[in-house]
């Protein structure tokens, strides 16, 4: 079995895209595999909506240790098991939170372990940014990392939302020929395409 | 887009950079630029360089591993076996034949399988094995219910272990049911696989010392083909403290002079003549668990709390190590 890690900044919406993504695949109820940086694991169930009740939020942060869950993705006319995993966001700086830069840690560890990566950025951001830092430092490193390993894709998410438009067309500026998805985790639009790239590539 | 480099910190291993995250001494900026300089200097180096960096991770992760020390002394033995062996073959020089079937013995928790998940990744990089995965199987995943079935379910589990570890827990249960049980038949099929796929097969069998022993005896044939018995010792109270006050420290408590006290005694108690799997590193962590539980119970009412209070286990949180 392949494992996708999700990975992206912090408050980008990775928690809500796992869950919903799973909903998307016709799963009402997930069985969660949570490993604490520390090395402890634990799994607990959740029904989609209870999930997205506790461990979504308008904070950044609240996901602070790898969550996974497995997932059937059709792929011709059989099955693909993917191991899905939530990650904590990543920042530009340090963070003061001794607990947070752990998480930090244990997703970056990850990072070099999986077989996919599918990096979620906020297009928003690339435009308010202004012309050359367009794209943040923490953002452009994983994206430069992870073109030298290939098996990645980027998910320009929140496309809901006013100004992602013009921030998609200077995401697929700052990183041409980088395949780019625009989907809105929220709406569970664009999963199509993320399903097929996933069930492609594990 | 050009962007400006960070200098040489290249050479830092993966512990180091998640050491210093943690820390707080480096951005995840700046670890995320050593990670890609360091993939890139793979893509370099080439595979073979490659292969070099990830056994000598693979060595780092044993090494990492609390006590063990004739296990990492063995595995040592037989990474420097192997290469010799390829070294002489490349020589033209008669080589030993690469048999690396082996026999785990050793209570639950001592590190069987985490060691084996080592063993397939450093013979990966060795070229031993091309892919070095581990395949863990008991009794249920290899005898059948009626004849035939079960030559078809060992078959099944030897085809997705080939070029890795077949790892056999418990395998003792292969010869439970005397001599009319389809076990047996596994072991037959075992045993051609081991002929059939000696250069693609690493067949480990695990259990408890006693029984793994008995086995071995009343099954000559299966002895001859294991040449590598690894004994995994239990923890030694010390090794045990060392493992509960890591764990600990890990999740940001510590133990006062009372709960260390109460600790040795459980352990203690635990490694007597009543208990049949004494010290193994799940019996700390379970412990640690419950007395992080029963801590919370303790302080969760009280008024004013310091950080202090937040961080101690005390004898009372310990208990008598029983679940009530």
């Amino acid at each position: 079995m392949k494992e996708c890690l999700v990975i992206g900044r912090a408050n980008v919406g990775k928690t809500l895209f796992v869950l919903n993504f799973a909903e998307f695949l016709g799963r009402n109820e997930i069985d969660l595999v949570i490993r604490f940086p520390n090395g402890f694991s634990t799994a607990k169930r959740y029904t989609i909506d209870r999930a997205r009740r506790e461990l979504t939020g308008l904070g950044p942060h609240k996901t602070r240790c790898l969550q996974s869950v497995q997932l059937d993705i059709p792929y011709g006319k059989g099955r693909k098991r993917v191991q899905l995993t939530d990650t904590t966001g990543l920042i530009d700086t340090i963070h003061q939170d001794v607990e947070v830069r752990r998480a930090i840690a244990q997703t970056l560890n990850a990072i070099r372990q999986v077989d996919l990566l599918l990096h979620l950025i906020d297009p928003r951001g690339i435009d308010r940014a202004g012309a050359r830092a367009a794209l943040g430092e923490v953002d452009y490193q994983v994206a430069q990392f992870a073109q030298l390993r290939g098996r990645y894709c980027i998910l320009a998410n929140k496309m809901d939302l006013p100004g992602a438009r013009e921030g998609l067309q200077r995401l697929m500026r700052e990183l041409p020929g980088q395949y780019i998805i625009p989907i809105s985790a929220l709406y569970k639009r664009g999963f199509k395409e993320v399903k097929t790239f996933v069930s492609r590539h594990s | 887009m050009a962007r400006k480099g960070n200098p040489a910190r290249v050479s830092f291993s993966v512990g180091k950079v998640s050491y210093l995250l943690e820390k707080g001494d480096l951005s995840p900026v700046e670890a995320l630029e050593i990670l890609r300089q360091q993939e890139e200097q793979l893509a370099f180096r080439g595979e073979e360089e490659k292969s070099r960096l990830l056994l000598e991770q693979a060595l780092q992760e044993l090494d990492a591993l609390v006590g063990l020390e004739p296990v990492k002394k063995l595995v040592r033995e037989l990474q420097a076996f192997v290469q010799v062996q390829q070294l002489r073959r490349q020589e033209g020089l008669l080589t030993e034949p690469l048999v690396l079937h082996m026999v785990f013995m050793g209570n639950p928790g001592t590190g069987k399988t985490t060691v084996a998940r080592i063993l397939g990744k450093i013979f990966r990089e060795m070229g031993v094995l091309r892919k070095g995965h581990l395949v863990e199987v008991e009794r249920a995943d290899l005898v059948g219910e009626y004849i035939g079935h079960t030559a078809q379910k060992t078959r099944e589990q030897i085809k997705k272990a080939l070029d890795g570890i077949l790892f056999i827990d418990e395998a003792y249960s292969l010869a439970r049911g005397g001599e009319k049980d389809f076990g047996k038949e596994s072991i037959d099929c075992l045993v051609k696989a081991m002929e059939d796929h000696k250069d693609n097969l690493i067949l480990i069998l695990a259990g408890y010392q006693r029984e793994m022993a008995h086995f071995l005896r009343i099954n000559p044939g299966l002895r001859s083909r294991f040449p590598i018995h690894i004994i995994f010792p239990d923890y030694t109270m010390e090794e045990l403290l060392e493992i509960a006050e890591l764990m600990l420290r890990q999740r940001e408590y510590q133990l006062d002079k009372g709960a260390r006290e109460e600790i040795i005694k459980i352990l203690q108690r635990s490694s007597g003549a009543a208990v049949e799997n004494p010290g193994n590193a799940r019996l700390v962590r379970n412990i640690i668990e419950r007395a992080i539980r029963r801590q919370a119970v303790r302080i969760v009412g009280q008024e004013k709390l310091e950080r202090e209070d937040l961080m101690t286990i005390t004898r009372e949180d310990i208990g008598d190590g029983e679940e009530e």
